[in-house]
């Protein structure tokens, strides 16, 4: 496993720098340069200058690069010029809520998924194998703020029994103790991803259950059920683990719609008004930070999948 | 060879039907198994559906759609012949519906489409030449999945205004990712099939094996992914909309007319909400419900 | 309950205290068994008129259509018969699992009195694994990949023995695990299936099913994806177990050696009936069935001598999706008349055999033996005169070296690490040399792994050797230019054992065809097309087949094809990489024959790379036998398995199964033991020694040198080879 392990890791490595270019060549195709990125539009043009030289913007592009690795590595990435605070403190406040709704949303998803995807597979062919096919691609094709939105009317106009905004707990306990609040973002989410899942589980059900150890597993006379609970499941479920980190990235942008839209106090919602109010040090701040969050997150699903699999686990 | 029963009229004897599937072609089974999909079906219909209502439609049923008429601004449904009201500014919803459609269709096909092709490419030279070559290209698409597609977006819309190629352009460059991998996946496969190693037994070189061999064998999942690709960049399209970067008016796709419509949620119009909302939902679910039928076609191709 | 009687009279552990005692097993009460013949022992499974439909997307297959079996308490039965007879189905119908879209139409299955065909779930998971135990073919996909071997072994005893443990069932799967040969099996109880070899994992699926001690084990091909050595391991391992337990066994296997030697009864399967039954020495003596007598005639091993053309079934069995009416082998058969494409024949006694036509047999044999046939095979006649037709003309003469190898070396690195650093190599080919003579069959032989098919590759181009030379026509290959190099193309052809993953099924066949003469740019299009015919009419397949795709075809027809595409540019050598092995034997020996023709008619040279002995006896002139990546011996065909002269030569020929029972228990035969070493880290010296029985330890030190004790031609890599005329090979 180690040799598997230390590949992944390098390859992060990697694409971490790569995600670092990129954010970096972002910063040079503002409007004005990053100049006008920190200075915020009010800058006048000598005092452009004078930002560009101070801070090396006037120099060759690897070494503003270099410059610009040593920043991030110190934690600086700007200020932003609407909130007057440092972009690294607005995301270290601001990161741990969009992971809680993100967690939230995906266990609620995967624990909906995983016996809906079964019952496809075990109904394969029948009328509610097709009218759950037909739910979930229905499903995967409404957009999530429309999905909120129906969720909001039926939910908080129609039937006023939840909250139509997110709680603005500053911490992520405050906001766990207002739990009514975070229902309707995290079903929102929820739903937005349980049909990828659930399809997933589908096909991922049926093909393991053509495998000749199912087979085997009957012959020894265990009941349809147990063989799905000890034997199908299990192989199933080991690969989802990859699936998480490869839909990560979806993950994030589901969140960056949910929070805009419950008005949670995440880091989507910062990105979406940082949008509005053209705060570029925000905007790339945030897309540097999910970006590093997405490959470590998905370098940990591959570890998880390396220790559940014995195959990668134990390599003879 | 047996001759295929005649098409024009249905295969009702069994005898026939017998006779017809001793040796069936291959297109000819693909084409079975796709329509005997029931939801792909739906998807072919409900796709011509919505193509006549943005094309036809507005030859059929003549609204202004260029001047806004804040005097008429929100009439509910029904009231002086606006079938479905009329939007914030005045516009008459079921002609807007139309014309927004068109440009919710075409930005859709056309960075689906362009993002299919170019992540073919991408992933045929990485799957083909293998080794550095792929390592550095893979490494390259790992690092532009990692930034989710939704902040790039908003990034570069935020940086450029949008406008109907801007929008094509910008879709496709996030898009083309995924092709770009599973391509490459097909192409490794591929390249060490026996038929391509006896191929090269006879002589034949690289292009002979990618344009002969790979490409064509590849055909399915590139056609099966594009239509998917179509319903995401439909779906980003509303998106970006949500988000306030849409192509700004008096043009409008499904997206921004549903982004527009929830600033009234409050006021129960509902009318601004459903009809976009609902329009973007079966556009997309249509393009997926087609997809799948044809990965399942295509997957019979290859099973026997 | 049924399938709980046997509980508590004998224990996994007691079994294995007392190798002897099996009364406990077998000395169990028939309640309600109907019985057809009055005297004998009631029968522990009796199959009646099964009729079993698979039903698919498009179309219905009659698999099964009236099969009726027999087995006594203790017996071992063989089920054999060709691809698509439905002796598998057979198999997987009595525990009820059948495949998807499979379902029992008609008849009974009574085991121990109760009727499996109709009984309810819970019934019939109480049968399996526990009275009736099951071993599949492909020992990696039939275990569970994530569950550790233990738990997979122990995993019957919970489901059956509810009054076990964990811990009790925990220690029995490893006493189980020891029974079935697992070096060190506490350890392995925590091992995965990818860590273990193939032999070892077929091992562990035995264990499996034999660890609530079942009276009857079903064994479908348990030795089909396992090499030579191994699977006579595993069939010794069966046996032996057999006799300890007391069990009886149904054994299903295509492999008429396998059958030969390991079971009481045999039943011959054709088209989804069973075409004849009987004592398997009296089956191998007197097929009665022209089916059975065809299907005996048709092995190369029955073939008078190397080199004369073989019998073949002409056509292919009859598609089940409707059912034929008479005879099901008639359309094949060359005795059919009016009466056998009318009527079925049923299955009876041989009444002949009955009447006492032969004296030393009486009423009970002749009862023994059915068969349903018309027209039998009548007594007297030696079967195998019969079939066998006169040797045609002498092959011409070998001429002078086309193909020569000098040290000839392939090492492939092992994958892993990062930034592709090696982790060691995998030595394919260890230095071979060899030549190979114009329009001679040069046979290769030797078990998965040995490097048979890389240096098959180098000779084809599709690999490049780690050192070593190729001369081809005198010249070296590695000198070549590239555009020498493209034309060179054209005198080496390969022709792959899985023809339909060698065909793009994207392409019509008489595009498949016509692509080597596209690429090397040969002829005008109406060239290419009168080309194609002749090809065809070459390899027997109507003309009309270039308008249709690869799928459309049998495994045989594709293989024509495969050998017609090899042809189109007239190589001088083809190389066959198991081109047969595929293949049911009585299309097999249709390959063959054509091979042999086509090599008489164009002056080809092959070398045909195989991991079966007759075949490759059947077709060479000059057998090469590879070990571990050596060449271990080589020379003249008959030389070679008539006194051979390495050790692992002599014990491959010992371990195959011969499809002779009598020839079988011959008692000088010295199997392979062990499993062959890994070819990352091969054992120095001699890579045989560590199998060797008369390793010493000059073979640990030194590589043994290329000597020709008996004479020039027939090399051998060994220090201590085995020139004394003292052994004489049964194959």
């Amino acid at each position: 496993m180690t040799g598997f392990l230390v590949k992944r890791f390098l390859q992060a490595l990697v694409v971490l720098f790569l995600v670092s270019i990129i954010v970096f060549v972002l910063l040079h195709m503002l409007p004005g340069g990053p100049a006008r990125a920190i200075l915020g539009p009010k800058g006048t043009p000598q005092q452009i200058t004078d930002f560009n030289h101070q801070q090396g913007y006037d120099r060759s592009l690897p070494t503003q690069y270099f410059m610009y690795l040593k920043r991030l590595f110190t934690g600086d990435l700007g200020d932003s010029y609407k909130l007057n605070s440092p972009v690294f403190e607005l995301l270290k406040q601001r990161l741990p809520k969009t992971l809680l709704l993100t967690v939230l949303s995906t266990v609620l998803a995967v624990v909906i998924a995983i016996p809906l995807g079964l019952l496809q597979a075990v109904r394969r062919g029948k009328a509610s194998d097709y009218a759950l096919t037909g739910l979930a691609f229905l499903l995967y094709a409404t957009p999530v703020f429309f999905l909120g939105l129906v969720m909001i009317i039926l939910f908080a106009q129609v039937l006023p029994v939840l909250p139509a905004e997110a709680p603005q707990g500053e911490s992520v306990g405050e906001l766990l103790s207002e739990f009514s609040g975070l229902v309707l973002p995290v079903v929102t989410m929820a739903f937005g991803i349980v049909a990828m899942f659930s399809r997933y589980m589908r096909s991922a059900v049926l093909d393991n259950l053509t495998e000749d150890y199912v087979r085997t597993a009957m012959a020894k006379g265990q009941s349809n059920r147990r063989i799905m609970v000890r034997h199908v499941l299990r192989n199933a479920l080991i690969p989802l683990a990859t699936l998480l980190g490869l839909y990560l990235p979806t993950l994030f942008s589901g969140a960056l719609v949910v929070e805009s839209m419950f008005n949670y106090p995440g880091m989507g919602l910062l990105f979406w008004n940082a949008a509005q109010g053209s705060d570029f040090p925000v905007l790339l701040g945030v897309t540097l930070v999910v970006g590093i969050a997405t490959v470590i997150g998905s370098l940990l699903t591959d570890v998880l999948y390396a220790v559940l699999d014995p195959r990668i686990r134990s390599v003879a | 060879m047996t001759s295929a029963a005649p098409t024009s009229t249905p295969v009702t004897a069994p005898g026939h039907e017998e006779a017809a599937r001793a040796t069936p072609s291959l297109a000819r089974r693909t084409l079975d198994v796709f329509t005997g999909n029931k939801l792909a079906l739906t998807g072919v219909v409900l796709l011509a559906l919505l193509l006549l209502f943005s094309y036809v439609g507005p030859l059929l049923y003549d609204t202004e759609q260029t001047h806004t008429d804040l005097s008429r601004a929100n009439l509910s449904p029904g009231t002086e012949g606006h079938l479905l009201g009329t939007t914030d500014l005045g516009y008459d919803m079921v002609g807007r519906l139309m014309v927004a459609g068109q440009t919710s269709l075409e930005i859709g096909l056309a960075a689906g489409l362009l993002a299919t092709l170019f992540g073919t490419v991408y992933g045929a030279v990485s799957g083909y030449f293998g080794g550095w070559v792929d390592a550095a290209l893979m490494r390259i698409t790992d690092a532009a999945l990692a930034i989710p597609a939704m902040f790039l977006l908003v990034v570069v819309a935020a940086i450029i205004t949008p406008s109907k190629g801007v929008l094509i352009l910008v879709i496709a460059a996030v898009a083309w990712l995924s092709p770009a991998r599973l391509v490459r996946g097909e192409a490794l496969s591929l390249r060490n099939r026996e038929y391509v190693q006896a191929m090269r037994m006879m002589g034949g070189g690289g292009a002979r094996a990618v344009f002969k061999h790979i490409v064509p064998n590849a055909i399915g999942t590139v056609i099966v992914n594009c239509t998917f690709q179509i319903a995401d960049a439909i779906l980003y399209v509303s998106y970006l909309a949500f988000l306030g970067l849409s192509i700004p008016p008096p043009s409008a796709d499904w997206g921004s007319m549903l982004s527009a419509g929830i600033t009234y949620t409050q006021n129960g119009y509902w009318w601004l909400i459903f009809p976009p909302g609902i329009a973007i939902v079966l556009v997309v679910a249509a393009f997926n419900f087609i997809g799948d039928g044809l990965r399942d076609a295509f997957e019979v191709r290859l099973r026997k | 309950m049924t399938g709980d009687a046997g509980d508590g009279k004998g224990t996994a552990a007691e079994a294995k205290d007392h190798p002897d005692m099996t009364e406990p097993q077998l000395d169990m009460t028939e309640p309600q068994v109907t019985d057809a013949r009055p005297g004998a022992p009631g029968p522990l499974l009796s199959i009646e008129g099964l009729h079993v439909d698979i039903a698919s997307r498009d179309r219905t297959v009659h698999a099964l259509d009236g099969v009726s079996l027999d087995l006594a308490p203790g017996e071992a039965l063989g089920i054999v018969g060709e691809s698509g007879c439905g002796k598998t189905m057979t198999a997987l119908s009595v525990l009820g699992l059948l495949p998807p879209g499979g379902r029992v139409t008609g008849g009974r299955i009574l085991f121990d009195g109760e009727d499996l065909a109709t009984a309810s779930a819970p019934t019939l998971q109480n049968v399996r694994g526990n009275t009736v135990g099951m071993v599949f073919q492909d020992p990696l996909t039939s275990l569970n990949p994530t569950m550790p071997i233990g738990a997979q072994v122990a995993e019957p005893l919970l489901l059956h023995r509810a009054d076990l443990g964990r811990k009790e069932a925990w220690a029995r799967a490893h006493d189980m695990l020891r029974l079935v040969g697992m070096p060190q099996p506490a350890e392995r109880m925590k091992a995965y299936p990818h860590q273990l070899s193939g032999g070892m994992r077929q091992r562990v699926a035995i264990a499996m099913a034999l660890v609530c001690e079942p009276k009857l084990l079903i064994a479908d091909e348990p030795t089909t994806a396992l090499d030579v050595t191994t699977q006579h391991q595993i069939l010794e391992l069966i046996d032996s177990l057999r006799a300890t337990l007391g069990m009886a066994m149904i054994l299903v296997t295509h492999d008429l050696g396998v059958i030969a030697n390991r079971v009481d009864r045999v039943a011959v399967m054709y088209a989804g009936r069973v075409a004849e039954q009987a004592p398997v020495r009296a089956l191998f003596a007197r097929p009665r069935h022209r089916y059975t007598e065809a299907l005996f005639a048709a092995l190369p091993e029955r073939a008078a001598e190397r080199g004369t053309e073989l019998h073949t079934i002409l056509g292919l069995p009859p598609s089940l999706t409707t059912r034929p009416t008479g005879c099901r082998f008639a359309p094949r058969c060359a005795f059919a008349t009016d009466a056998c494409r009318e009527r079925e024949p049923d299955l009876a006694a041989d009444a002949e055999l009955g009447a006492g036509a032969d004296a030393g047999l009486g009423a009970e044999a002749g009862a023994a033996h059915r068969f349903a046939c018309f027209h039998p095979v009548p007594y007297g006649d030696a079967p195998a005169e019969e079939v066998v037709t006169p040797p045609p003309a002498a092959a011409t003469e070998p001429g002078g070296v086309l193909l020569r190898l000098d040290a000839l070396t392939k090492e492939f690195p092992l994958p892993g690490g990062p930034f592709g650093r090696r982790r060691g190599t995998v030595s394919a080919v260890g230095g071979v040399s060899l030549t190979v003579r114009r329009g001679e069959t040069y046979g290769m032989v030797g078990e998965s792994g040995c490097g048979k098919t890389t240096l098959g590759r180098i000779v084809a181009g599709l690999e490049e050797p780690t050192a070593g030379t190729v001369r081809f026509d005198g010249r070296d290959l590695a000198g070549l230019t590239r555009a020498e190099r493209r034309a060179h193309r054209r005198r080496i052809q390969l022709m792959f054992q899985d023809s339909t993953a060698a065909m793009d099924p994207r392409m019509r066949v008489g595009e498949i065809l016509r692509e080597p003469l596209v690429i090397q740019g040969v002829g005008s299009r109406a060239d290419r097309e009168r080309r194609t015919a002749e090809l065809l009419d070459a390899v027997g397949l109507p003309r009309g087949a270039v308008h249709r795709y690869p799928h459309e075809f049998s495994g045989g027809q594709r293989q024509r094809l495969g050998l017609a595409r090899a042809l189109t540019l007239s190589p001088d050598l083809v190389v066959a990489d198991e081109p047969v092995s595929a293949l049911d034997v009585s299309v097999q020996a249709q390959i063959l024959n054509l091979m042999r023709e086509l090599q008489r008619e164009h002056g080809l040279t092959y070398l045909f790379i195989s991991h079966d002995l007759a075949v490759i006896r059947h077709l060479a002139d000059t057998v090469g036998v590879m070990y571990l990546g050596k060449l271990v011996e080589s020379g003249p065909a008959e030389r070679v398995y008539a006194s051979p002269l390495h050790p692992y030569t002599r014990g491959l020929l010992d371990t195959v199964n011969v499809p002779d029972p009598a020839a079988a228990s011959a008692a000088d035969r010295a199997p392979l033991s062990g499993e062959t070493p890994s070819a990352s880290r091969p054992p120095s010296g001699c890579r045989f020694r560590t199998r060797c029985p008369l390793a010493q330890e000059v073979c640990a030190t030194t590589e043994p040198p290329v000597t020709t004790p008996s004479g020039e031609g027939h090399q051998v890599a060994c220090h201590f080879p085995l020139t004394a005329s003292r052994l004489t090979s049964v194959v």
